[in-house]
């Protein structure tokens, strides 16, 4: 072998050897530590996943949200009640986080599912990834992200209860926003009125009652809720042809949480969401009525 | 097939061991071909027909020319810049979800067709192969290697555009022993390096620069997003170049580079001789000094650099977008040419890191058109980056994960010799290893390389 050879053969074993190296530090940290260091999310779908690993490496919650964006912006620290678990995916249908609480070994007491969007369907990646009980995120730790994590976890905790108390009522004692959101209605109103989601919302309808029926003979309850639109987004024809498919499919009253909310109260950013202080207002209502449940469902496995 | 997928991968071992296997040593050129077509069929076999047409066509139009120049160079060029043409502006006059087209089906089909991938590379490949070899009044080439020329898998989809003078002599028999391994290791880990860890990563933060996502960025996240659009622009296509320039070395060639760190340039001139060095050249070469260059006076200059780089705006797309991006660029060398017509002003330390730092503010704000092709959502995006932004809930983006993510670019361009020559040598593999790890742990979610859509 030429001397130039040898060389070559050095440099790339030990940069071989560094990377190996380092792959073993980042294997031992994942062993050690576990992927239980929550990374950040940049992404609001990265901010799904980190509900989604919260939900499958800690204890099952007592009451767990399904839906949408709409779902997603109630904020669980806004729940007086403990142990409240929002899977709602921005962007996603809520069949996915439906899907995925079904197929889990252990399921909540109460499963709320948000209706207002059905014409998505389910995001089959995540509910093969999370749908098992020996997920395994990864066999190595992210060096970078892991550091940030630990960063921000520390820089940004979690709010405590008296914490959480304490931004509710500051929320509350604002008025509501006076945002000019007009573009953005025009543009929702657009959009949803554009056409009429009616055969996905028609199947995705089927699979809810399908997956219902599967949780409560688990002894889950599982109710069905509508997060308030703006009144000129109910008027279009996507938003009545939807409630009119999942009404038809579930016309049992008990079966709907009603969200009894002072409308005026209510602002939404975009024309669809809701801003913070009405996201608030509306998971109290749920709280409300949440408290007067009666807790025969108890035995949920 | 990308790059960066494990087919790829696969693909890339196979053709590399049976490419050095002493049977094959004398069907090297075929075998590359051979690759080269399977690389281009893979996904898209409708589209090998085009190629052929390509190949063949321009085979016989060099064919012709050598024995008669003044008139078939002409038709050549001519033939390879409509093929281009209408790939590349057909969907300005049709639509290809109407479901009525033109009723020949055979017609349809080709206007149906979607943007052939690495057409506008080929096309200049085919165009240097015609100019080049008809100049130099060679003996026609073997018809294998201008194939191989032409479709050879490393440059193919994205280039760099390799000059048929630079490449043709390099076709010979290779054999392992000549083979710079070290030389093609450092290349594609650094390739994969910033493709994976920086552009990827940052395609995660910028993906908000998209409408309707930027009307929910507040006003410093939109100045944030386009300096980390800049960064990762560069990282996607500099990493690309890079696997392409490794690829390329495994297999005994050597292709021309295609960055020289751009974003230390400190004029707009020095900028286009370090961003895609090869597409720069290549216009230079084949439409600026054919245009008369700089011979024929200022206003004649003028007009031809804005015909040049407008000319280059419209090879990236069809979009206004890309013209007024390259329109801008050919003003501001027009500007800079006015302003310093006899080279460079008086120079000093921290006179060229403010003209470095003017130069990448120019060329980081016009990459606003490139990211937004759609024109009017470029302005919107512009606009909102001078007025405080009032939307409740904004979108949070990572200020530490941005500066992580973006590091190797920013060191790469600052310290252009972080250490000392003989530590740096014996630090070298170790430093490439601790790359190759943290591109594997830390790579970002798969996305395809931003200059695949050109």
């Amino acid at each position: 072998m030429s001397p130039q050879r040898i060389a070559e053969a050095q440099w790339l074993v030990r940069c071989a050897a560094s990377a190996i190296l380092l792959l073993c530090v980042a294997g031992l940290a994942a062993a050690r530590v576990g992927n239980g260091v929550q990374l950040p999310s940049t992404t609001t779908r990265d901010g799904t996943l980190v509900t989604l690993n919260r939900y499958v490496n800690e204890p099952i919650p007592d009451l767990v949200l399904v839906g949408s964006s709409l779902t997603f912006r109630l904020k669980e620290e806004y729940f007086a009640t403990p142990g409240v678990r929002n899977l709602a995916l921005a962007g996603g249908s809520p069949l996915t986080g439906l899907t995925i609480v079904a197929n889990r070994s252990k399921i909540p007491r109460i499963v709320l599912v948000e209706t207002n969007v059905l014409s998505r369907s389910v995001d089959t990646g995540l509910v093969d990834k999370y749908s098992k009980d020996d997920n395994v995120d990864s066999w190595f730790a992210r060096p970078i992200r892991t550091v940030v994590a630990l960063y921000e976890n520390w820089m940004h905790a979690p709010p405590t209860r008296e914490q959480a108390f304490l931004t509710r009522a500051r929320l509350l004692d604002q008025h509501p926003q006076r945002f000019d959101n007009r573009i953005y209605v025009d543009r929702a109103f657009q959009q949803l009125d554009a056409d009429e989601p009616t055969s996905a919302a028609r199947e995705n309808a089927e699979r809810i009652r399908l997956l219902t029926g599967l949780l409560e003979q688990r002894g889950a309850r599982v109710l069905l809720l509508e997060v308030p639109y703006m009144d000129r987004i109910e008027e279009t024809r996507s938003v009545k042809a939807t409630r009119a498919i999942i009404h038809a499919a579930f016309p049992e009253r008990d079966r709907w949480l009603p969200v009894a909310v002072e409308r005026n109260e209510l602002r939404w950013a975009d024309g669809v969401h809701l801003d913070e202080r009405s996201a608030l207002i509306v998971s109290q209502a749920i709280d409300d009525v949440l408290k007067a449940l009666p807790s025969s469902t108890s035995t949920a496995k | 097939m990308t790059f960066t997928s494990w087919q790829f991968g696969i693909f890339a071992a196979v053709v590399l061991v049976t490419y050095y296997l002493p049977l094959v040593r004398s069907f090297q050129v075929q075998w590359l071909v051979l690759a080269s077509l399977f690389f281009y069929g893979y996904g898209q076999p409708e589209l090998l027909p085009l190629l052929a047409v390509a190949v063949l066509g321009t085979y016989l139009f060099l064919i012709l020319a050598i024995r008669d120049r003044s008139v078939w160079l002409p038709v050549g060029i001519v033939f390879n810049l409509l093929l281009l043409a209408f790939f590349k502006y057909k969907f300005l006059f049709f639509d290809p979800a109407s479901s009525s087209g033109v009723g020949v089906a055979s017609i349809d089909f080709v206007l149906r067709l979607p943007l052939p991938i690495g057409i506008s590379f080929f096309v200049f490949h085919n165009i240097s192969l015609l100019v080049d070899l008809t100049k130099q009044k060679a003996l026609s080439p073997s018809f294998g290697n201008v194939f191989l020329y032409i479709i050879f898998f490393p440059q193919l989809v994205s280039g760099p555009i390799t000059r048929a003078e630079m490449f043709m002599p390099q076709i010979e028999p290779k054999s392992f022993a000549d083979v710079r391994i070290v030389e093609a290791a450092k290349l594609l880990l650094t390739g994969f390096f910033f493709k994976l860890y920086v552009a990827n990563n940052l395609n995660e933060m910028t993906s908000y620069m998209g409408f309707p996502l930027f009307e929910t960025l507040q006003t410093q996240d939109r100045w944030l997003l386009v300096i980390l659009y800049s960064y990762q622009i560069y990282a996607d296509f500099f990493g690309y170049s890079s696997i392409a320039l490794g690829l390329a070395l495994l297999f005994g060639y050597r292709l021309p580079l295609n960055f020289n760190l751009p974003y230390a340039a400190t004029s707009f001139a020095d900028f286009w001789t370090r961003w895609h060095i090869s597409l720069s050249a290549w216009l230079r070469r084949y439409l600026y000094i054919p245009l008369g260059g700089n011979r024929c006076g200022p206003g004649r200059t003028y007009l031809n650099l804005m015909i040049v780089m407008g000319l280059g705006g419209l090879w990236h797309g069809a979009g206004l977008s890309y013209l007024v991006w390259s329109l801008f660029h050919g003003l501001l060398l027009v500007m800079e040419r006015a302003v310093t017509p006899h080279g460079q002003l008086a120079d000093s330390a921290v006179l060229r890191r403010v003209k470095m730092g003017i130069v990448f503010f120019c060329v980081t704000m016009l990459w606003i058109l490139f990211k937004l092709p759609n024109f009017d959502q470029a302005l919107n995006y512009l606009s909102g980056m001078f007025v405080p932004s009032a939307i409740p809930n904004p979108t949070k983006l990572f200020y530490n994960l941005a500066l992580l993510h973006s590091l190797p670019v920013i060191l790469q361009h600052l310290l252009r010799r972080p250490l000392p020559g003989r530590v740096q040598r014996r630090a070298e593999p170790y430093l490439y290893g601790a790359m190759a790890a943290l591109t594997y742990l830390e790579a970002g979610p798969e996305t395809s390389f931003i200059y695949f859509q050109f």
